[in-house]
């Protein structure tokens, strides 16, 4: 491969909200506005889109499930849907009252979490099909849901982040199910292990968690990333910090400041990408709080990222960002790269 | 606080500093540019690989990578063409040169006359010290005012000198101490007229030898301290030592001294140790161990050595003397040369004890008195002090408040930001959420 990036030949037809490389393959889910979720095989050049699956709404999260087989999927008609990608078979888990903005699925704990702009999390339990998803009462609208083997990390309005312990979230909303088994989903009150408030001043993006459970990274609509660790000890604590990127200075002088719309960790090098509306990706050492590199301008703003399970691809989605006063265009570049990562790409260089 | 500030440089100094041709950032010498274009200009994006010129890293990127390298990275706008051939100050084309240091005289200027602005002074290595000082100039009847006040000072020193010695702070205040001190302070007085300021000086010096951090602080101050520090420490040792240790010598003591003036005494604690020891054992503990007048001359002697011998330590000690025989082990104990006022406590809690009542109250007296002496008489000590209260403060800071301190450059930071333009700058509603209520994305649940 001559140049370590190739572009994928059949992206969707609108913007992309996500993308998600199965864990096991190279298999890659790409959810789009245009009401369809699509299916590539990246393992050749260009890529090969196997399905799509045509969905009522726009479609604003997409995630594998246990294997490479199962997705579940959340969109604008605020249903949480489990997607046999074989079949193409649809069931819907459970409806919010408003759109779904982000799902994610704990492998560790069977554990599927819907986060949904109606400002609540429905926790399923998609082993066992028949039990009623739990809601959990969030005090503002969610913007990005993240989550390593034990917590889960939810970042919503208002600059407030929970961190909930998912073995906890796993027990609680199992023993609630089989006490309500009523239409009315259970309302489950269960604490967050901890309330935080953003570091950053503006509203979150995105937040991912570091593959070794030690913290996250989130980022916000003013090209500022934040690192910060779970441990709640002042030790760990006073390691947090934050930083300034996808900015670039204009011609009169001011700094341009564009949205982090992605984050996503390396799982093996433990390092980050993020994404942001400038069109730039850059990796990062949040340990060293280097920049590793920085990629290319893509076309358009960078929508959403994506690591391999093995580290070695990333997917970058560009869409036309959703900026002030162009909030009617869609006209621009929507596509997909597979960048193939060199064996130390993305590679911290450690401490000097 | 380490090294002075750098004192502004001159306009040649400037103008012979490497620059690098890609951003114009200058640099301190040709090694450093030479290392800065490498990792910042000629950096291979792909394998990190530094090259040395743009050109080593055009031919690596097509034949490493098979890449054709487009622009430099990093580099300003209009210099990131791979068409010039830099390395280090080579290469750079002459227009460019001469653009640069006029821009960078123009800075200079600038600058300066922004520094002129603020401080009022004429800059350094500008145009000569072209603004005249003000000549320090008293009238005669000013200069007769000043003798005056100055002679009646001195005859009201000289009134309560024996009792108090107002006037002569540090060692009149240690010879109220003692018995005999009377006729003790007076010859110290007139013995050693430098002492106050060396005793002053003194504190500061043995804390470096004592606490490695503050070292530096104290280090700095005069080096001719160290020949005196024996001197206290022996007095000292004999009366007061055995009371003082308690306090000074704890490990924890080091922290302490930073806030208060007592940093004398630990200092001495500290001298007594390592250098101070021998300046004991030979001459001074002995003498001290005698009767009390013989520590005057011995201090008299001691003079040409040190300063120290004026302090009253000396005097008090002969009260204890008694005990003296213990005055071997004071090494280990070390004795606190200590400050007016820790000299007050440990004294007083001595005196009181010693036979004498009489003496204890004058002492204590003195004692109250000198507190305010050593930071008046010597701005040595104080300057010292504050050196020591910055190091401590900043040791404080950087311990107790790493996040407060974070908040607050972060908060310069954003100062500093405010020509920014939000691409996206509502704060509560996402991008998503809006995208949402557009007509095409619109989903009503009943249309199911």
């Amino acid at each position: 491969m001559s140049n370590p990036q190739t572009e994928l030949t059949s992206p969707p037809s609108d913007a992309i909200s996500s993308i998600q490389f199965a864990p096991a393959s190279l298999r890659l889910l790409v959810a789009s506005w245009d009401k369809s979720v699509y299916l590539y095989d990246t393992t050749e050049a260009g890529g090969r889109l196997l399905r799509t699956y045509e969905h009522r709404a726009p479609v604003l999260d997409v995630c594998f499930g246990e294997g490479d087989e199962e997705a579940f999927t959340g969109g604008l008609d605020w249903a949480v849907r489990r997607l046999d990608l074989d079949s193409g078979a649809q069931t819907t888990l459970s409806v919010h009252e408003k759109g779904v903005k982000c799902v994610v699925y704990s492998s560790a704990h069977k554990l599927l979490v819907s986060a949904s702009w109606d400002s609540t999390l429905h926790i399923h339990h998609p082993q066992s099909p028949s039990q009623t998803p739990a809601t959990v009462t969030l005090p503002s609208k969610p913007f990005s849901l993240s989550l390593t083997a034990t917590k889960l990390v939810v970042a919503m309005a208002s600059r407030a982040l929970h961190i909930y312990d998912l073995a906890q979230l796993a027990s609680d909303s199992a023993a609630r199910a089989q006490i309500a088994s009523s239409g009315e989903y259970p309302v489950l009150s269960v604490e967050p292990w901890q309330r935080r408030e953003s570091s950053l001043k503006f509203m979150t993006r995105a937040v991912a968690c570091m593959p070794n459970d030690a913290g996250y990274a989130s980022g916000s609509i003013e090209g500022r990333v934040s690192v910060e660790w779970f441990d709640p000890s002042d030790t760990s604590q006073a390691r947090k910090y934050a930083f300034k990127c996808h900015r670039q200075p204009s011609p009169e002088g001011v700094d341009v400041v564009y949205p982090v719309n992605a984050l996503a960790f390396h799982p093996v090098h433990g390092t980050f990408a993020s994404g942001g509306g400038d069109g730039f990706v850059a990796l990062w050492d949040g340990v060293a709080k280097r920049r590793i590199r920085q990629y290319q301008k893509y076309a358009a703003s960078v929508a959403a990222l994506s690591f391999s399970g093995d580290g070695k691809y990333l997917a970058v989605a560009i869409s036309p960002g959703f900026e002030d006063g162009k909030e009617g265009e869609t006209e621009g570049a929507v596509s997909v790269f597979v960048r193939e990562l060199g064996a130390n790409e993305a590679k911290g260089k450690g401490l000097k | 606080m380490g090294k002075p500030k750098r004192k502004h440089p001159d306009l040649e100094e400037i103008l012979a500093r490497p620059w690098c041709y890609y951003c114009e950032r200058d640099f301190d010498d040709l090694k450093i540019l030479i290392n800065h274009q490498k990792a910042k200009h000629f950096k291979c994006e792909r394998c990190g690989r530094r090259l040395n010129t743009a050109g080593g890293l055009s031919v690596h990127m097509t034949q490493v990578h098979k890449e054709s390298l487009a622009s430099i990275e990093n580099a300003l706008p209009n210099r990131a063409g791979l068409d010039v051939e830099i390395f280090g100050m080579e290469g750079i084309p002459e227009d460019i040169v001469t653009a640069h240091q006029q821009r960078v005289i123009g800075q200079f200027a600038q600058a300066e006359a922004e520094r002129r602005a603020a401080t009022g002074n004429a800059g350094p290595g500008a145009s000569g010290a072209g603004a005249v000082k003000k000549p320090k100039f008293e009238s005669p009847s000013d200069l007769k005012k000043r003798l005056a006040e100055h002679k009646a000072k001195k005859a009201a020193e000289q009134a309560a000198g024996i009792s108090s010695g107002d006037a002569t702070p540090i060692g009149a205040g240690y010879g109220g101490q003692s018995p005999g001190q009377g006729q003790n302070s007076n010859v110290f007085n007139q013995g050693s007229p430098g002492y106050q300021q060396g005793q002053m000086q003194y504190g500061p010096p043995p804390n470096t030898a004592t606490y490695p951090s503050f070292q530096q602080p104290y280090g700095q101050q005069p080096g001719s301290f160290q020949q005196q520090p024996p001197n206290f420490t022996q007095q000292q040792q004999p009366g007061s030592f055995s009371q003082a240790p308690p306090g000074f010598g704890s490990p924890g003591m080091p922290p302490q001294f930073p806030n208060s003036q007592q940093y004398g005494p630990p200092h001495q604690f500290n001298q007594q140790g390592p250098g101070f020891s021998p300046p004991f054992q030979n001459g001074p503990p002995r003498p001290f161990n005698s009767a009390s007048p013989p520590p005057f001359q011995q201090n008299q002697f001691q003079p040409p050595r040190t300063h120290t011998p004026p302090q009253n330590g000396i005097p008090s000690r002969p009260t204890n003397l008694p005990p003296a025989p213990g005055l071997p082990q004071r090494p280990s104990v070390s004795a606190p040369p200590v400050n007016a006022f820790q000299m007050q406590q440990l004294h007083q809690g001595q005196i009181l004890a010693s036979s004498n009542p009489s003496d204890a109250q004058i002492v204590a007296q003195d004692l109250t008195e000198q507190p305010a002496q050593p930071t008046a008489s010597s701005a040595d000590a104080s300057a010292i002090d504050d050196l020591i209260s910055g190091v401590t403060n900043n040791v404080n800071n950087v311990e107790a408040a790493p996040a407060d301190r974070k908040e607050e450059k972060k908060a310069a930071k954003k100062d500093k930001d405010k020509s920014t333009k939000l691409i996206y700058s509502d704060n509560d509603i996402s991008p998503e959420e809006k995208m949402a209520q557009l007509p095409r994305y619109a989903y009503v649940p009943s249309a199911n």
